[in-house]
Formats: structure tokens, C-alpha cells, sequence
């Protein structure tokens, strides 16, 4: 069953008079399985981040459709949008976003509040994610008294806690020390298994072999594609970093 | 290295914090207007000459020392504001390779350029804007003074002299930070502070208590004397409590507010309570700051102007007709040459005596002992000290137009003492049966102790039956017509004439009494618009301080809690109402401390004579109004820069 769907989705930037055109996505076309997990990577510049924001809803795209278990994201009203976004997606971002004046509790529960939940359904539906992420002895503490690697796990916890189709990952890796990133990744391959639906945008070919499919962002298209298929994590890094080396030094995929 | 260098990098760096720079050069430019002017009126040549001129220099040197001291604390603590905004600024020149020496010089090129600025508009505004306050200071007093356009040279040395300490304290202070402080942490210079405030329950219930006292202390003062004695305690105990309740109370209900599950996790309270929080952190000191100020400006203003329109009343209480002359200690002899070198002179200046009253009355003072009154001596506690004045029937039947007789243990009796109800008043010893009770005072005597301390009147056949009769005073007043200058010379005659005759005598008129309220009442009420000005200037511009550095903080929230799925208006919201909250909250702490601080201020008016408690609830509530509708005006025109930043 397709969750995700995107068809020909195209995204122009233009200055504020109109003078200079930049494209950012010219033309990309995808979907995404339920349960499916899916790296999207591609060098700086290459759209991944716009496209990851039209994925999120929190911009438009210029055309094109993002079908999200087949409603049509992009045409949702504005002031639908938020409660959407909220109820439908989770996010992880490179840089954490927890509110320093919340505990690591109250950032997680941030959503259900928001969603107007009773405080008896947030506990209990806090309980078991907690002990999975292993934050159960920190969720008191506050965003600055923890590390990177708790900070980013508490954030797993509050994109899980909504119980979201799609869980939408920017970089989650990116500042975090190896032995977190590990950790992270093992926790994602976890969350995945018990059939949760990532995307995640990355530049870490590290990051990109755990996931079951790698999609790769070039000039604002889907340039390739790799499945893991029966591929061991190393195989699958080796594949990755040959194409990439492929996609930099401008060669034509040929598989 | 270009020579010029230095100079205008300071020069680029100011225009470059123009938003926080313009407003401290304008504060300054003000503070250094209203030191020169206030100093240039109370030395200016003038004011000699008229009643009452001597108290009113005296103010206003007091108004030059507190706008002195008041522009050191405050200009100190907006440069303090500054520098801490600019530390990552500064931290940035010290990465790309100026030394510190060389950041200093910039930081003296600053502070040599915004004194420079300060200190020529300010001395120009000053000198322009003098003659218009001296105008209205002397259109108050109703003084009549020739004076031209004047620039006050000793005025402005000492003007310079003040701020370019003050200036050279703030430039040090700068040096100081930057030398001790390393570039990373100057770049990170103002992102720190970001720990959760703990509750400090100590200092909640000292200011809890504070506060509580210093209510209790204003609530329950009896007498007018015990306001004075009291009053300072009082203020000092409020602010201790403002100040502590501001910084540790309100994260003390914050916090308990946060434990009550229930209600921190609904939408409306989860972000503005945490918000909330971090805001008092930040902020408490600063509120506290404002609500004193403001409470200051209030109560000064309220009061000098109650004071100045209630003179007329205090006039009439104190002078019944335009002369009045009183003889303290006197006797039959002197009471009759007085009024012998009275009508002579009277007579040989060919002026009509209208209206004349005189009175003979004797002040005791007494100790109410078992419902007894003993006299006492000079060394009892003032305080339990009460009157009681004797006047002669003979007397009370003139001024009033009666015709009552007494028996010797007969007394009329007047006092505005509510639970003295007994049918006999006992003096000495000596009991007396209150024939009749008044309900008013007696028009003419002079009544102006009623309301300071317990008093009891009372009219008897002979004056010298009741306690020691020391304090015999003769008080004889008329109306004569006449120039306010005949009159004020006539009374100069009379008392000449008095000392000339051996008479210990006095004799005072209606107009240079005026004369002498006027200076005083009328320099007391220019002084708080005055200082009313600085507070409120200074007001304002912490209250603008404050949204400008809660705008950049609040940004980056701002787009977090976009990204985690609040809509744009709902945030707005929450913002909104955690703003209105933190900058309304110094607004309700003053007019809470004026509502309680106001019988207080009610009996200390009332020792300065002035008993109109409408004319003080008028002309308060008048300051008030007017005043917080400059705070919202203030805080809606700021309002729009903080929105400005987090948008």
C-alpha cells in the first residue's frame, strides 16, 4: 500500500520582483511503502531540504502533488494545516528544536497539548516510548542539562509520541558524535521494524545504509535509486559511496 | 593602519545598534536637559528676595542631587543593557583579529562620540528649554521676577563635570567586562542564562511578609504624627517586598501553578507558564524597577498637586481674616497694650478694621489616664500626648453670637475624638459637667491641631480654674483692605511696633503666608513633575529595553513551536497575553501600593493641613489614569518593535 506519493513535483524560487529564477526541484516523482524506510540524499543545493519542507507542509511547492495516504497535502488550507501536520507527522530536525524553558517531558508532550489531550493519555502513552529510547531517568531534566545524543533521542520520542504516519527526518544525524549517531540509527531500524514509515534526508552514507531504499537527489531530480534487498549493511555502504562518487564526478548512472 | 580607523568603526558600530543606541543617547541628552535646568533654577539670582524663597533653593538643590544620583544608577544600568547585547558583536571583532587593546579603543571612540552628543544637545536643549521652565515655575509660584535670557555658567560646568564622570564610570566598566571575558564566550556573550529559575521560598515569605507589613503598617496608622514616623519604615518594607515577591514569588506560583497537572497541560497554560517562568527570570528586577518608579512618580505627583490646589482651604484654616496676630504667653497687661498700639496705629494710618474676632485660649497638654486628663511636663513621650484647650464662654458667646451662661463646673465641649463619651471631663483632679456637646468646630479659632492630635475644646467661665496656665495665647484678626504690598507693609509696621512696645507679639497676613505656601507647595509640585518626568522617562525606556531583548529571544521559540505544529495565530496569542502580562504587572503592584498606601498619605497630608480627602482621591486617581494611559501608549508603540523582531 502506498503511503506517499509524489508526482512530478516542481518547486521555483524567485526573488521578492520576480528578477532572478533559481529551481530548486525541477521534476521529482516518488513514492513510499507503508513501513517502508527511505533515505533521500544528494549534495548541498541538490533540493533535498525543499523537498523535505513541501513532504512536511511547510511550504508550497510551485506544482505537482504530494499525496499522503491518497489526500492531497498540498491543497490543504492553511488553517487546517498545522492540526495536520500534527497529527500526521512526525519530525526530526538536525538541530533538536526543544524548547530550552520545557523539560524534556514537557517538549515531548508539546503536541498532545497542543492536540488538547488529558494529561492521563499523555503519560500513558509516554510510558512505553520512553523506556524504548531509553530517557526514562531524564525526562525531568531540561533540554541544556542533557547531551546531543539524549536531546536528539527526546526529540524521537516527541515526533513518536503523536503516533504519526510518517516520521520526516532532516539530518538527525548530523550533530551528533558517532556513538549517539550509532545509537540513533539502531533506534530507527528499531522503530521501523515495528513498522513505522521514515523519510529521511541525510548526507551520511552511514546514516543512508540503514535504510531500505536510498533515493538520490540531483539538479531538483530523482537521479537514482538503490535497494537494499537482501544487502548487508557494508554492502550497501559500498554501493552508496560508489554511486555517490558516480553523482559527483558527473558520470551517467548505468544501472 | 589608517588613523582614522577607530573612529569610524565606533562610528559604524553606533548606527549599526541604532535601535538600542538612539534611545539611550536620547535618555542621556534628557537626563543632562533636566540636571542643567534644575540646577540653573536653584541657583538663579531670581528667586532672592520673596517669602519662602530660601525653602524652595533648598528643594530644588535636593531635586539637582536626586536627578544627579538617579541619572548615574539609570544611565549605568542601560549601558550594562547595552554592552551585554553587543558581546557577540565584540566577541566577532576579537575572532577576526583585534586585540582587546584594540576593541577598547574602539569602545572609547563610542563612548566619546555618545558623550559628545549627549552632552552638546543636551546643554543646548537645556539652555533653551530653562527659560521656559523658570517661566513656568515662577507662573506657579506666582512670583513676579524681571529676568532676561540667561546661560548659566556654573550650571553647565557642573553639569559637564557629573556626566562626563558618569560617562568615564560606564566607558571603565565596559573596558572591565570586555578585559575579563575570553572570545568564545563573548561570542556566546548573550545566549546564556538559560537555567530554570528554582523556587526561593525564603525570600517568598520575607517579601510576602514585607509586603503584609508594610500594608499593615499604612492601614493602621491612628494619628497623622505616627503616619510621619512610620511612613519611611513602610515604603522601605514595600519595596523589600516588591522587589522579593517580583523575583521570587512570581516563580513561586509559576512553579506550584506547573504541579497542578490538570491545568499546566492545556493548550492556553502549558507555553505561557514556562514562558512566564523564563520571562520573571529574566525580567523580575527590571518589573521591580518599574513598579517602584512608578509607585514614586504616582504618590509624588498625586500629592504635590493635591497639596498645591488644596492651598486656598490651608489658607483659610490658617489665616481667618488677612491679619492675624497672636501673643503667646501673655497676660491681661500685655493682651490690653497690644490692643492699644493696635487701634493707634490703625488709627494714624487711617485704615478701616473689618471682621475683627480676638479670643483668649489656653493649650494644655494632657495625659488621658482612666478616663482622667493629668497636665504634664516637657519630657513625655509627644506621641501619647493630647490638648485640650480652654477658652473663656465670654468669648465663645461673641464669635458665635450667643448668649449662654455657665456655672463654674460648667463646660461647652467640642471634640472630634469619637469615644469620649462621658458627661464630665476631669482635669487635674477638677471635674467639670459637659453642659453641651458641639458638633462643629467654631469658626475663627484656630482649629488647625484638631485633626494632628486628640484635641478637646472646651468654653468655661474662667480660664485660669482649669490646670496650669502657662500657655495663655491672645488671638485677635481682622480684615483691612488694601494692595497685597499695603497689606504685607502694614503687618511689617505692626510687629515693629509690637517689639518697639515690649509686646511679645505677633503679627502675620494672609498674603505673605500665601507667599510662603506658594514657594514651598508651588516647588514641590514643579519638583514632581520634574523627577515625574525622569521616572517616567526612565520607565519607558526600560519597558523598551526589555521588548527588544525578549524579541530576539522569543525568535528562535517562535519558529520552534512552528515546527512542532503550532499555527502562526496561536502563537501570536500566546506571545500577546505573556507580554501584556509581564508589562501590565508593575502597572496593578502600583496602584495596588497606592490604594494601600492612601489613608497614609491621607494623615501625613493632613499634618501639612491639607484635610480635602476629595480633592487627594481626585487628583490621584487623575495621575493614575493619566499615567497608565502613557504606560499603555508607551508599551503599544513598543509592542511593535518586539513584533517587528520575532516576525
Amino acid at each position: 500500500m502506498k503511503l506517499l506519493e509524489v508526482n512530478n513535483l516542481k518547486k521555483i524560487y524567485s526573488s521578492r520582483f520576480g528578477g532572478n529564477q533559481v529551481q530548486a526541484l525541477s521534476n521529482v516523482t516518488f513514492s513510499v511503502e507503508k513501513g517502508e524506510y527511505v533515505a533521500i540524499m544528494g549534495e548541498s543545493g541538490s533540493g533535498k531540504t525543499t523537498l523535505l519542507n513541501i513532504l512536511a507542509s511547510l511550504d508550497k511547492p510551485t506544482s505537482g502533488e504530494v499525496l499522503l495516504q491518497g489526500k492531497n497535502i498540498v491543497a490543504i488550507k492553511e488553517s487546517e494545516i498545522t492540526a495536520f501536520r500534527r497529527e500526521n507527522l512526525g519530525f526530526v530536525f538536525q538541530d533538536f528544536n526543544l524548547l530550552d524553558t520545557f523539560s524534556l517531558k514537557d517538549n515531548i508532550f508539546l503536541p498532545l497539548v497542543l492536540s488538547r489531550k488529558s494529561y492521563g493519555e499523555m503519560a500513558k502513552r509516554l510510558k512505553p516510548i520512553a523506556e524504548k529510547l531509553g530517557i526514562e531517568d531524564i525526562l525531568e531534566k531540561f533540554p541544556y542539562e542533557v547531551s546531543g545524543g539524549q536531546k536528539q533521542r527526546a526529540a524521537v520520542a516527541r515526533a513518536l509520541i503523536t503516533d504519526p504516519q510518517l516520521i520526516l527526518a532532516d539530518e538527525p544525524t548530523g550533530a551528533l558524535d558517532s556513538k549517539s549517531t550509532d545509537q540513533l540509527l539502531k533506534l530507527f531500524s528499531e522503530i521501523n521494524n515495528e513498522g513505522q514509515t521514515i523519510v529521511m534526508v541525510t548526507h551520511s552514507t552511514k546514516a543512508a545504509s540503514h535504510a531500505g531504499r536510498v533515493l538520490f537527489i540531483k539538479d531538483g531530480e530523482v537521479f537514482h535509486q538503490l535497494y537494499r534487498g537482501s544487502m548487508s549493511k557494508e554492502e550497501m555502504f559500498e554501493k552508496i559511496s560508489n554511486t555517490l562518487t558516480v553523482i559527483t564526478t558527473g558520470g551517467a548512472a548505468n544501472e | 593602519m589608517n588613523k582614522l580607523f577607530y573612529p569610524r568603526l565606533a562610528v559604524i558600530n553606533i548606527k549599526k545598534n541604532s535601535k538600542t543606541y538612539f534611545p539611550f543617547i536620547l535618555t542621556c541628552i534628557c537626563t543632562i536637559m533636566m540636571f542643567y535646568i534644575m540646577y540653573a533654577i536653584s541657583i538663579n539670582k531670581g528667586l532672592d528676595g520673596v517669602n519662602g524663597s530660601e525653602s524652595l533653593k533648598t528643594l530644588l538643590s535636593l531635586g539637582t542631587i536626586v536627578i544627579g544620583i538617579f541619572s548615574a544608577i539609570f544611565l549605568f544600568y542601560t549601558n550594562s543593557f547595552l554592552i551585554k547585547r553587543r558581546k557577540k558583536e565584540i566577541g566577532l571583532y576579537n575572532v577576526l583579529g583585534l586585540e582587546k587593546k584594540h576593541i577598547a579603543k574602539i569602545l572609547c571612540f563610542e563612548c566619546i562620540f555618545t558623550s559628545v552628543i549627549s552632552l552638546t544637545a543636551g546643554l543646548i536643549g537645556g539652555i533653551i528649554l530653562n527659560k521656559l521652565m523658570f517661566l513656568l515655575l515662577i507662573k506657579m509660584l506666582n512670583f513676579k521676577v524681571s529676568f532676561g535670557f540667561s546661560i548659566s555658567v556654573p550650571s553647565i560646568i557642573k553639569t559637564l563635570i557629573v556626566f562626563c564622570s558618569i560617562f568615564f564610570v560606564t566607558l571603565l566598566s565596559n573596558l572591565f567586562q570586555i578585559k575579563i571575558l575570553k572570545p568564545i564566550e563573548l561570542l556566546k556573550g548573550s545566549e546564556q542564562g538559560e537555567k530554570e529559575p528554582k523556587t526561593k521560598w525564603i525570600m517568598t515569605i520575607i517579601g510576602l511578609a514585607a509586603l503584609c507589613g508594610g500594608y499593615g503598617i499604612a492601614l493602621n496608622v491612628k494619628s497623622p504624627l505616627a503616619a510621619l514616623n512610620l511612613f519611611f519604615g513602610a515604603v522601605i518594607l514595600v519595596m523589600i517586598g516588591t522587589y522579593a515577591l517580583f523575583t521570587a514569588g512570581s516563580i513561586a506560583v509559576l512553579k506550584f501553578l506547573r504541579k497542578q497537572k490538570n491545568f499546566y497541560y492545556k493548550t492556553e497554560h502549558f507555553i505561557s507558564v514556562s514562558g512566564m517562568m523564563y520571562r520573571m527570570k529574566q525580567n523580575a528586577v527590571g518589573l521591580a524597577n518599574i513598579c517602584i518608579l512608578s509607585t514614586a512618580v504616582l504618590v509624588m505627583l498625586s500629592t504635590t498637586i493635591s497639596l498645591y490646589a488644596g492651598m486656598e482651604d490651608l489658607l483659610k484654616l490658617r489665616y481667618p481674616r488677612n491679619i492675624v496676630v497672636t501673643a503667646r504667653e501673655t497676660n491681661k497687661n500685655q493682651i490690653q497694650k497690644l490692643d492699644e498700639t493696635l487701634d493707634s496705629e490703625l488709627k494714624s494710618g487711617k485704615i478701616d478694621m473689618k471682621d475683627k474676632l480676638y479670643y483668649l485660649d489656653n493649650s494644655l497638654e494632657v495625659i488621658k489616664k482612666d478616663s482622667k486628663f493629668l497636665c504634664v511636663n516637657k519630657n513625655t513621650d509627644k506621641s501619647k500626648v493630647s490638648m485640650i484647650e480652654v477658652i473663656p464662654i465670654s468669648d465663645y458667646n461673641r464669635l458665635e453670637g450667643k448668649n449662654i451662661t455657665l456655672h463654674d463646673n460648667e463646660v461647652i465641649f467640642f471634640s472630634k475624638v469619637k469615644n469620649y463619651t462621658d458627661d464630665t471631663i476631669n482635669i487635674d483632679n477638677k471635674s467639670f459637667k459637659i453642659k453641651q456637646r458641639l458638633d462643629k468646630p467654631v469658626d475663627g479659632l484656630n482649629n488647625s491641631m484638631i485633626d494632628l492630635v486628640d484635641t478637646y475644646i472646651i468654653f468655661v467661665n474662667n480660664i485660669d480654674d482649669v490646670g496650669k496656665n502657662s500657655f495663655k495665647e491672645y488671638t485677635t484678626a481682622f480684615n483691612i483692605k488694601g494692595t497685597n504690598k499695603e497689606i504685607l507693609s502694614i503687618s511689617d509696621k505692626l510687629n515693629k511696633k509690637f517689639s518697639e512696645n515690649k509686646i511679645k507679639a505677633n503679627a502675620e497676613s494672609a498674603v505673605a503666608g500665601r507667599e510662603e505656601f506658594l514657594s514651598l507647595y508651588g516647588g514641590l509640585f514643579f519638583l514632581g513633575i520634574f523627577l515625574g518626568a525622569l521616572f517616567l522617562m526612565a520607565t519607558v525606556l526600560i519597558i523598551y529595553y526589555k521588548q527588544i531583548s525578549e524579541g530576539y529571544e522569543d525568535k528562535e521559540r517562535f519558529e520552534i513551536m512552528q515546527k512542532v505544529g503550532m499555527d502562526k495565530s496561536e502563537i501570536k496569542k500566546t506571545i500577546r497575553s505573556q507580554v501584556l502580562m509581564v508589562f501590565f504587572l508593575p502597572l496593578v503592584f502600583t496602584v495596588i501600593h497606592i490604594a494601600f498606601a492612601f489613608p497614609m498619605i491621607t494623615k501625613m497630608l493632613a499634618v501639612l493641613g491639607l484635610k480635602n480627602v476629595n480633592l487627594f482621591i481626585l487628583s490621584t486617581a487623575g495621575t493614575i489614569i493619566v499615567f497608565a494611559a502613557i504606560y499603555t501608549i508607551v508599551f503599544s508603540l513598543t509592542a511593535r518593535v518586539y513584533y517587528k523582531i520575532v516576525e
